[in-house]
C-alpha cells in the first residue's frame, strides 16, 4: 500500500450526507405505513421491529446516504403506562455522522425508531 | 474441570493403586514425550495453525509489534511485569505445592491462579478441555500401562519398547548436552548467573564433598547404577512400609510446608526459577520475535534445563550420599530432613523391585524433558519453532540408525546415571512438569486438531494479515485526520409514566359508562350591579336665542335634536302663529261667552240707562296701572273691528306702579273685555294712535314730542318687559320703531296730531276686498302718514324686516333689538300754504288739527284746521278743487275743526265737528257744507263725531258737555234722533264701531268715562241694521246740494 498515494474522503459530499430531516420523514413514513392501526402483540413485536428496521434500512438505503454505514434501531414497547426513558449515545465524527429518531404511538404500543448514520471514510 | 472428584478419588487410592498410577504415569509421560516428538515435525505448520485459530491473539500480538515498532512499548510494558508477576505467583503456587500430588496441584492451581486463567483464559479453557479428554486418555493409558506393567514381568517386549524410548531419550539428550554447549558459549549473562550458581553449587557439592569425597568419587567411578541398584536392594524389602511412610510424610509436608529441612531445597529452586523467570520475562517481551529471538529463547531454555538438571543432580548425589550414609541405620531421619529424596527413592526402589530401574530414569528424563518444555509452556510456540529443527534431525536419525544410535545411548547411560544420581528433587521437577505435562497435552491436542487445514489456513492468515494490516494502516492514517467525540446524549424517547387515574380512565373510563351531567355550577351565577348608570348628557343653552336655537344636546343627539328643534322651530313658528291665533280665537270665544251670559244682565240694567243702548259692556279697566288714569282716546281698528285702542296718557296722581310718566295704550279686543290684549308704553304723551290697514299687528302712534312710534304686537312677550302685578303677568311693550332717532330733518319738529295709513288706491275699487285682502295685496309694506301741528304732513314706508337682529342694529337707531318693522321716512309735505289771508286776519299761525285721506283715493288727504276750515290736497302738490271746504255762514274765523270723519258707505261725504258745536256735513265735491248744524250741543266744543258702521245715514256727536246726540238722517236732519246726557260720569272719548258687512250686524259707541271706564254700548237695532233708505237720504242730500 502506498502510503503517500492515498487520499481520503473524509467529509461526505452534501448530497450524500446524513441529513436527519430528511431520515426522520422516511422513518415517520415507515413507522405511520406499518404500524397504522397495529395492535401490540409479544410475540409478533420481535419480527415486526426487525421487519421495520429492515424497511427503514432500505428506505434510508434508496434515498442516498452514499459511504454510510446506516444502524437503524428499532424499539416497540407495549403502552401500559409505565415510563419509558431511550437515550443514545456515540462515540463518532459529529462533522459526518449523525442520527435521525422518530416515534409512533398509538393506543396500545410506542415504536421508537432511531437510525444512526455513520460515515465510511 | 474436576479437582474435587479428583481429591476424593485420590484420597481414596490405596498405595498400590497409587503405585501403579505414577508409574502408569511415567509410561504415559514417555510415550507422550514420544508422540511429541513425532509432532513436532509439524509443529510450524502447527503453531501456524493455531495461531490461526486464535486470531485475536494474533492481531493482538501484531498490534504489539507494531507499537513496539512505533516505540509505544507502554502496553507490553505492562504486559510484562503483570506477566511475570503472574508467573511468579504461578511459580510461587508451584513451591509451595510442590510436595502436594499432582491432581490437588492441579486443583490449586485452578484455584490459585484464577487470574492467570483469566489472562490466558481462551487458552485454558482450551487446555481444560483438552486436559479432560487427555485425562480420560491417560486413565485408558494408565490402563493400559498397569496392563503392561503385569506383562512386563512375563512379557519382554516392553522392554523393547523401553528400550527404544529410551534410546530415543538419549539422544534427545545428546543433543541437548551439544546444544548447552554452544549457548553457553552464546548468552554472556546467563552464563555468568550459571557460573554463579554453579559456584554456589559447587561450594555446597564441596561442603559436602569434604564429608564423603571419597564415597561420592568411589561411586561416581563404579557406576551409579550398581549403587541405586545395591541402594534400592537395600530399600526393597522396606518397600512397604517406605510407601506408607511416604504416605504419611506425604501429609506431614503439607501441614508444615515451611520446614527446616527442605528449605535449601525451596531456596536453590527458588534461585533457580528466578533464572528461569528472568529469561522468560526475556521471551516475553520479545514474544513472538523473530525467529532468532525464538532460537535464543529456545537455547536459553535449553540451557535452563540443563542447569536445572545439573542442580537437581547435585542434589541428588547429595542426597544419595546421605541416603547411603543413612540408609543403613538412620533412615526415617534421613527422609525427614529430605524428603524428596526419600520419596524419589522410594520411587525409584518400587520401580527397582519391578525391575524398572532404567525405566524408571527414563521416565526421569522424559520428565526432564518434558520439564523443559513444559516450563516454558507458554513460549513454547517460539521455542518449537526451533526445536523443529533439530527434532526433525532427530527424528530422520532415528529410524535409521536406531540400532547405533541405541549403542551411543548406552554409552551416554553412564552420564545419565550421573546426572540421575546428582538429581536433587526429581519430585518438585516432577511436580512442575506434571503441572506442564497438561497444558502441553492440550497444545498437543490442539495440534492434532490443525494438522489438516495446515497450508490452506495459513494463506488464509497470511491473506488476512495483509488485509488487516492495510486497514490497520489506513485507520492510523485517517485516524490522525479525524476527531471523534463522544456525542451528548440523545434522548431517543421519554415516556413518562401515566398516573392511575388517567390510565384508569383510559382503560375503563370509556366502558359502558355515559356521561349525563356535569355539575359546573355554571348556571349559578350571580351578578350584581352596585351602581346604576347615569344618564348624562350635555346640554347648553342661549339666551337670547340664536338661529331658532336656545338649547342643544350632546354631539351624540345634536343631529336628531338638530333636527327635531329646527323641525321643531319650523313646525314651532307655524305652530305659533297658529296657536297665536287660535289662542285668540279660542280667547275670544271664552270671553265671548262669558261676556254674553254677563252682557245679557249688564244690558238688562244698562238698557234702562241709555235709550238707544242695547247692551253695554264694561272693559276692564280696573287694571293697577290703569289707576287713576283717564282715557284720552279711543279706536277702533278699521278691519278688525272689534279691536279697540284704548290711550291713557299719564295722570297726575301718582299709582302704585311706576310708570307715571309714560302712557300706556291698551289693545282691546270688546268680545274680551276682561283684560286688554297687549299693553303698550310710551314714555310721552300720545296725541294720536291708528292700527295698521290690515291685520291688527301693528300699533302707530303720534307723540307730543313729534316722533311716530309703532308697536309691533307680533313680538313674542319674552323680549319686553314684564310686570308682575298680584297674581297676573303684564307684558308691558315699548315701541319696535321709533323715529326719535331719526334725522329732525325728516322727522316731525312739532307735535303730532294726527296719524293715518294710506291705503293702496288698488283697493279703492273694491269695499269689499279691503278688509280680507289687504294684507295680502300690500303685505306689511304701506305707507303712513303723520301730520303735526305745523301742517307737515310726512309719509312714512312701513318695512317690514325678515330677521330681526336681536343685538340691535347699526344703522336704525330707532329699531329696538329683535324689532322686525320700522319706519322709512318717504316724504314731506308742507300743507299749510303762507296764505296772506292768514297773516291779514292776524289769527295766529294756522294749525293743522284733523288728518284724513279719502278713501278712494289716497292721494287725497284733507286736514283740519284751526280755522274751522278742511283743507283739502293731493300728496302729489296736484291742485284739486275744493281747495277748502267751510261753513256756511263766515268763511274764515278762528274754529277749531275738532273732529273729521269720512261716511264708511262710500259716498263722498264727510262730516265735520268744530269746537263751536257745530256739525257740518260736507261732500267732496263741494266747498259748502251740504248741512250745518249748530246750536244742539248748546256750545259747547264737539270732541267726536263718527259715521255709524252700519247705517249710512246715522252717525254720532259727542260734545264737551259729556252729551252723546246720535243722528238718524232719515228720521230727523234737523235735530239729533237720541240725545244722551250723561253727568254722572263724564264722557271723555268716543269711538263707533260696528260690522256693516255681515249678517248678524252689530254696532255700538264705546265711551271713555272720566273715570277710567270704557262702557262699550250696544246701538239697538233700529241704529244698527241698514235701510235703502239711508243712502237714499245721503244721495238725495248730495243731489240736493248740487241742485242748489
Amino acid at each position: 500500500m502506498d502510503a503517500g498515494a492515498s487520499t481520503y474522503l473524509i467529509r461526505p459530499n452534501y448530497k450524500d450526507k446524513f441529513k436527519a430531516e430528511v431520515a426522520k420523514e422516511c422513518i415517520g413514513e415507515v413507522l405511520r405505513e406499518q404500524l397504522y392501526a397495529v395492535q401490540y402483540d409479544p410475540e409478533e413485536a420481535p419480527a415486526l421491529s426487525r421487519a421495520l428496521a429492515d424497511c427503514i434500512k432500505n428506505k434510508l438505503r434508496d434515498v442516498g446516504f452514499d459511504r454510510y454505514k446506516l444502524i437503524v434501531q428499532v424499539v416497540i414497547g407495549e403502552q401500559r403506562g409505565e415510563g419509558v426513558k431511550m437515550a443514545a449515545r456515540c462515540l463518532w465524527d459529529a462533522d459526518t455522522d449523525s442520527f435521525a429518531q422518530d416515534i409512533f404511538m398509538n393506543d396500545s404500543l410506542f415504536c421508537v425508531a432511531a437510525a444512526f448514520g455513520v460515515y465510511y471514510y | 474441570m474436576y479437582p474435587v472428584k479428583k481429591i476424593t478419588k485420590e484420597d481414596t487410592w490405596r498405595s498400590d493403586d497409587l503405585k501403579v498410577h505414577i508409574e502408569a504415569h511415567s509410561e504415559e509421560s514417555k510415550r507422550r514425550s514420544k508422540r511429541e516428538e513425532e509432532h513436532r515435525k509439524y509443529r510450524d505448520g502447527e503453531s501456524l495453525d493455531r495461531r490461526h485459530r486464535d486470531p485475536d491473539r494474533d492481531s493482538r500480538r501484531e498490534k504489539e509489534k507494531q507499537r513496539e515498532r512505533e516505540s509505544t512499548r507502554e502496553k507490553s510494558k505492562h504486559r510484562d511485569p503483570d506477566r511475570d508477576r503472574n508467573q511468579d505467583d504461578k511459580l510461587e503456587d508451584i513451591r509451595e505445592d510442590r510436595y502436594k500430588e499432582r491432581k490437588r496441584e492441579r486443583d490449586n492451581r485452578h484455584r490459585d491462579g484464577d487470574e492467570e486463567e483469566k489472562r490466558h483464559n481462551r487458552g485454558e479453557k482450551e487446555n481444560s478441555e483438552r486436559r479432560r479428554d487427555r485425562e480420560k486418555d491417560r486413565y485408558k493409558d494408565r490402563d493400559i500401562d498397569m496392563y503392561n506393567q503385569w506383562d512386563r514381568g512375563t512379557n519382554r517386549e516392553g522392554e523393547k519398547d523401553r528400550d527404544r524410548r529410551r534410546a530415543e531419550r538419549d539422544r534427545e539428550r545428546k543433543s541437548e548436552t551439544d546444544r548447552r554447549k554452544e549457548e553457553r558459549r552464546e548468552g554472556e549473562k546467563d552464563e555468568r548467573e550459571r557460573d554463579k550458581e554453579r559456584e554456589r553449587r559447587e561450594r555446597h557439592r564441596a561442603r559436602e564433598s569434604e564429608q564423603h569425597r571419597d564415597e561420592y568419587e568411589e561411586k561416581q567411578r563404579e557406576g551409579e547404577r550398581r549403587e541405586r541398584r545395591s541402594d534400592k536392594e537395600h530399600s526393597g524389602h522396606k518397600e512397604k512400609e517406605h510407601r506408607s511412610d511416604r504416605e504419611e510424610r506425604e501429609k506431614r509436608r503439607r501441614d508444615k510446608e515451611s520446614h527446616v529441612a527442605h528449605t535449601s531445597h525451596s531456596r536453590e529452586v527458588e534461585q533457580h526459577h528466578q533464572e528461569w523467570k528472568e529469561s522468560k520475562d526475556y521471551f516475553h517481551s520479545i514474544k513472538d520475535g523473530d525467529r532468532e529471538k525464538a532460537r535464543e529463547r529456545e537455547e536459553r531454555d535449553k540451557r535452563r534445563e540443563k542447569r536445572h538438571k545439573e542442580a537437581s543432580e547435585s542434589k541428588r548425589s547429595d542426597r544419595e550420599r546421605k541416603h547411603k550414609d543413612s540408609s543403613g541405620h538412620d533412615l526415617s531421619e534421613r527422609i525427614n530432613t529430605d524428603k524428596e529424596v526419600e520419596n524419589e527413592e522410594n520411587k525409584q526402589a518400587s520401580k527397582d523391585h519391578n525391575d524398572y530401574e532404567e525405566d524408571f530414569e527414563d521416565y526421569e528424563e522424559d520428565f526432564e524433558d518434558v520439564d523443559e518444555e513444559e516450563d516454558d509452556n507458554e513460549e513454547e510456540e517460539e521455542k518449537e519453532e526451533h526445536d523443529k529443527k533439530l527434532r526433525e534431525d532427530k527424528r530422520e536419525l532415528s529410524p535409521k540408525r536406531r540400532e547405533e544410535i541405541e549403542a551411543i545411548q548406552r554409552a551416554i547411560d553412564e552420564e545419565n546415571e550421573r546426572i540421575y544420581s546428582a538429581r536433587s528433587k526429581p519430585t518438585t521437577a516432577e511436580s512442575a512438569v506434571t503441572q506442564r505435562v497438561f497444558t502441553e497435552r492440550h497444545s498437543d491436542r490442539s495440534r492434532t486438531h490443525g494438522k489438516i487445514i495446515d497450508f490452506v489456513s495459513a494463506k488464509q492468515r497470511e491473506v488476512s494479515q495483509k488485509v488487516a494490516k492495510k486497514q490497520k494502516k489506513r485507520s492510523e492514517e485517517l485516524l490522525r485526520l479525524i476527531d471523534f467525540d463522544f456525542s451528548i446524549t440523545f434522548s431517543l424517547l421519554d415516556l413518562p409514566p401515566v398516573n392511575e387515574y388517567d390510565m384508569y380512565i383510559k382503560n375503563f373510563g370509556t366502558a359502558n359508562t355515559k356521561q349525563a351531567y356535569v355539575q359546573c355550577n355554571e348556571d349559578n351565577t350571580d351578578r350584581d350591579i352596585q351602581t346604576e348608570e347615569v344618564n348624562m348628557t350635555d346640554k347648553w343653552t342661549q339666551h337670547p336665542q340664536e338661529a331658532n336655537a336656545a338649547c342643544g344636546g350632546s354631539k351624540a343627539t345634536e343631529d336628531s335634536a338638530d333636527e327635531s328643534t329646527s323641525r321643531i322651530n319650523t313646525n314651532s313658528q307655524w305652530l305659533t302663529t297658529f296657536l297665536r291665533s287660535a289662542a285668540q280665537v279660542m280667547a275670544v270665544l271664552i270671553e265671548e261667552n262669558m261676556a254674553e251670559s254677563n252682557s245679557v244682565r249688564r244690558l238688562r240694567s244698562q238698557t234702562d240707562a241709555l235709550s238707544f243702548s242695547d247692551g253695554c259692556i264694561q272693559l276692564n279697566t280696573k287694571l293697577p296701572f290703569l289707576h287713576g288714569r283717564q282715557v284720552s282716546l279711543l279706536q277702533f281698528s278699521q278691519v278688525q273691528r272689534q279691536t279697540l285702542l284704548s290711550v291713557h296718557p299719564p295722570s297726575s296722581k301718582s299709582s302704585a306702579v311706576r310708570l307715571d310718566g309714560e302712557t300706556i295704550i291698551c289693545v282691546w279686543n270688546i268680545w274680551e273685555p276682561s283684560r286688554p290684549q297687549k299693553i303698550l308704553l310710551y314714555e310721552s304723551e300720545v296725541r294720536c294712535c291708528c292700527f295698521s290697514p290690515g291685520k291688527v299687528t301693528l300699533v302707530f302712534a303720534g307723540t307730543e314730542i313729534g316722533s311716530v312710534v309703532v308697536w309691533d304686537l307680533r313680538e313674542h312677550s319674552g323680549t319686553h318687559l314684564n310686570l308682575v302685578v298680584g297674581k297676573e303677568v303684564w307684558t308691558l311693550r315699548y315701541p319696535t320703531f321709533s323715529t326719535d332717532a331719526v334725522l329732525s330733518v325728516v322727522g316731525h319738529l312739532s307735535p303730532v296730531v294726527s296719524i293715518e295709513p294710506v291705503l293702496a288706491t288698488a283697493d279703492t275699487s273694491s269695499k269689499s276686498t279691503l278688509t280680507a285682502d289687504i294684507d295680502e295685496c300690500l303685505g306689511l309694506s304701506f305707507q303712513l302718514g303723520s301730520l303735526d301741528e305745523n301742517g307737515v304732513l310726512t309719509l312714512w314706508v312701513v318695512v317690514e324686516l325678515h330677521k330681526g337682529n336681536d343685538s340691535g342694529s347699526q344703522t336704525d337707531l330707532g329699531l329696538r333689538p329683535g324689532g322686525k318693522v320700522k319706519l322709512l321716512h318717504s316724504s314731506s309735505l308742507q300743507t299749510t300754504e303762507k296764505s296772506p289771508q292768514d297773516v291779514i286776519m292776524g289769527f295766529g299761525p294756522p294749525v293743522s288739527l284733523q288728518l284724513k285721506f279719502l278713501l278712494s283715493d289716497s292721494n287725497h288727504y284733507f286736514i283740519g284746521t284751526n280755522m274751522g276750515l278742511v283743507r283739502h290736497g293731493t300728496r302729489h302738490s296736484l291742485k284739486v278743487l275744493p281747495k277748502f271746504y267751510r261753513s256756511q255762514f263766515d268763511s274764515c274765523r278762528p274754529v277749531e275743526v275738532t273732529a273729521l270723519d269720512f261716511s264708511p258707505s262710500g259716498e263722498p261725504l264727510f262730516l265735520v265737528g268744530c269746537s263751536d258745536g257745530t256739525v257740518r256735513l260736507h261732500s267732496v265735491l263741494r266747498e259748502d257744507p251740504l248741512m250745518e248744524w249748530s246750536g244742539c250741543s248748546s256750545g259747547a266744543s264737539i270732541l267726536s263725531v263718527q259715521w255709524s258702521q252700519t247705517r249710512p245715514a246715522v252717525f254720532c256727536v259727542l260734545d264737551g258737555a259729556s252729551d252723546l246726540h246720535i243722528w238718524d238722517l232719515t228720521v230727523k236732519d234737523y235735530v239729533p234722533f237720541v240725545t244722551e246726557n250723561i253727568h254722572n260720569d263724564r264722557v271723555t272719548a268716543m269711538a263707533v264701531f260696528g260690522e256693516p258687512a255681515k249678517q248678524n250686524t252689530f254696532s255700538g259707541v264705546a265711551l271713555a268715562k272720566q273715570s277710567g271706564k270704557v262702557e262699550i254700548q250696544y246701538f239697538k237695532e233700529s241704529l244698527t241694521v241698514p235701510s235703502a233708505y239711508d243712502k237714499e237720504k245721503l244721495k238725495s242730500f248730495l243731489h240736493n246740494a248740487f241742485l242748489i
